[in-house]
């Protein structure tokens, strides 16, 4: 939920891309960092620990313009895909208000995905927000790979797997190269402002 | 497919998922590689093959277990402990040596040991700050690495003079505290000349023959039982609700942190309600603190209220809270 301060006439929201490891959050992340420089308002920070896993989380402070006079700030966030780091998985989705779900493209990584998105579900749930109900852009990442003669899911597959019930927007990607990125967070922002003011209309 | 042009795309696929991180996968496909190489009798080289496929399997598992031995909660990046710093809870008109304190701890806090001992050591320079520096070193090894890493600082303070006996005398018998919170009952030497004797007295066990050192007790000079600076450590509260919807109602509280007399405390967001019992400058009556040598009863001012609004516990209150004793 966001947090609001009248004070400071600011609102300040949090986004959290999920996935499985090695789908490509943090790559996600360093190309929005590079390349959206007047929306970013700090540095990038993340833990680059051995082998440059995520073991912690990424964050990335962006503005996004003013509402209502309100100043809007996004903290972004990247959590640690690998089963292991579930608790911490947990403890980055707190509070948050909407979510960029990373899909892995390739066909190895079929049922990580799938897990994951379940993952994201029960995790929700245990903050007491539903899937169906939160701000959430879906991402087919690693597009570029199928030219590399790769076994690589077909986006009708991958539609199938995870985005059947949810029918949320989705992008196909490549954050290597970053096409498709900006697409996902733009949609992702746009929700999150729908949202944002649908709350602020109730209060 | 020819068996060399399946070997040549498994062999591909493997390092592909090798550059992406996706270890197990890259073996997965490097293991059926070797296996389509053992089976098939057309290929003329085979030796030379397999050697070359387990050259790179054993790169691989040179890289999965320099990841599944790396360490499970690493410190955090520099940045992201400098913006714990800032959240730390101190009052403007805290001098600077008392804010950098401040700052110190709640990096502990945090859980951030290795950076906030550092903080600390460059704070046991000023007098103002010695002693809780010194006891929050002795809680940051407690809790980095182990009770004998506490004991090992506190040996190497007392060979190297490098407090004064009152002191270090302070941090003897808060050492000896926090260790019994630890359940290790331990007597810590007093004098540069005890160290030896006493892990001399470890190493023989109950060695019946050892002749303690003499107690040297000077009438001037008593143990200082609860130093006047520090009360006892807290390690949990409960607080009575004495007004309001939820009277009556009884929470208990983990102390995760003491500084002096001040206590900090997390409380999860989902317990939410009961922060808004907690109104800054605001007395709380009806404390139980529980400590080592016992609960007392006692009172409580509230020091500070902050909700977390950045890292893994964003959402969850830190409250800081004054001890009074009765
Ligand atoms: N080919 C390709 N590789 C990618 C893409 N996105 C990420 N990667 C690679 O996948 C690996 C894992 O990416 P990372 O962003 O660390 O994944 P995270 O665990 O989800 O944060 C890295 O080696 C990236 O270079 C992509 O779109 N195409
Ligand atoms: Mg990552």
């Amino acid at each position: 939920m966001a947090i609001l301060n009248f004070k400071k006439r600011q609102i300040e929201c949090k986004i959290v891309y999920y996935g499985p490891g090695r789908s490509g959050k943090t790559t996600n992340m360093e190309y929005v960092y590079r390349t959206y420089t007047k929306q970013v308002t700090g540095d990038m920070v993340s833990i680059d620990t051995e082998g440059d896993r995520t073991l912690f989380f990424d964050f990335l402070p962006m503005g996004l313009g003013e509402i209502k006079g309100f100043d809007v700030k996004v903290q972004v966030y990247t959590v640690p895909g690998q089963v292991q780091y579930r608790s911490t998985r947990k403890l980055v989705l707190k509070g948050v208000d909407a979510v960029i779900f990373v899909a892995d493209s390739l066909a190895v990584r079929r049922e990580k995905n799938m897990l994951s998105l379940k993952d994201l579900q029960h995790n929700l749930k245990e903050y007491g927000i539903s899937i169906f109900k939160i701000p959430l852009v879906m991402q087919h990442n690693k597009r570029d790979l199928v030219s590399e003669a790769l076994p690589i899911m077909s986006l009708e597959q991958m539609e199938k797997d995870l985005n059947r019930q949810l029918k949320v927007p989705s992008f196909p990607a490549s954050a290597l190269t970053g096409k498709g990125v900006g697409a996902t967070l733009k949609e992702c922002l746009k929700l999150t402002l729908v949202s944002l003011k649908k709350e602020m209309k109730l209060e | 497919m020819s068996v060399v042009k399946k070997i040549k795309a498994l062999l591909k696929e493997a390092e592909m998922y090798h550059s992406q991180g996706l270890l197990y996968e890259a073996m997965a496909k490097y293991n059926d590689a070797t296996e389509l190489v053992q089976k098939s009798d057309q290929l003329k080289d085979k030796p030379a093959l397999i050697g070359g496929i387990s050259k790179k399997i054993n790169t691989l598992k040179k890289d999965i277990s320099r990841i599944e031995l790396a360490p499970k909660k690493p410190e955090m990046s520099t940045n992201i402990q400098d913006l714990i710093k800032k959240m730390s809870l101190f009052s403007p008109d805290l001098d600077e040596d008392a804010k950098a304190l401040d700052a110190a701890v709640t990096l502990a806090k945090f859980g951030q040991f290795k950076r906030a001992i550092s903080e600390f050591n460059t704070l046991l320079k000023k007098d103002s700050t010695r002693i809780p520096a010194a006891k929050n070193i002795l809680r940051c090894h407690i809790a980095l690495y182990s009770s004998n890493d506490a004991v090992a600082q506190y040996q190497t303070w007392l060979s190297e003079d490098a407090f004064h006996p009152d002191q270090l005398d302070k941090l003897r018998i808060f050492l000896e505290n926090q260790l019994k919170r630890e359940g290790v009952e331990k007597t810590l030497p007093k004098t540069k000349d005890q160290i030896i004797e006493i892990s001399a007295e470890a190493s023989a066990e109950a060695d019946e023959e050892h002749v303690p050192a003499p107690e040297i007790t000077d009438e001037e000079h008593h143990e200082p039982a609860a130093e006047s600076e520090d009360v006892l450590d807290v390690n949990s509260l409960g607080i009575t609700v004495d007004d309001g919807p939820q009277k009556g109602n009884v929470y208990e509280f983990k102390v995760r942190f003491q500084l002096g007399k001040v206590v900090s405390l997390l409380i999860p967001s989902r317990e939410k309600d009961v922060v808004e019992n907690f109104k800054v400058g605001s007395e709380i009556h009806n404390v139980q603190y529980y400590t080592n040598v016992g609960l007392f009863n006692g009172s409580g001012l509230v020091a500070a209220v902050k909700e977390i609004t950045i890292g893994p516990l964003r959402g969850d209150f830190c409250v800081d809270i004054e001890v009074v004793v009765h």
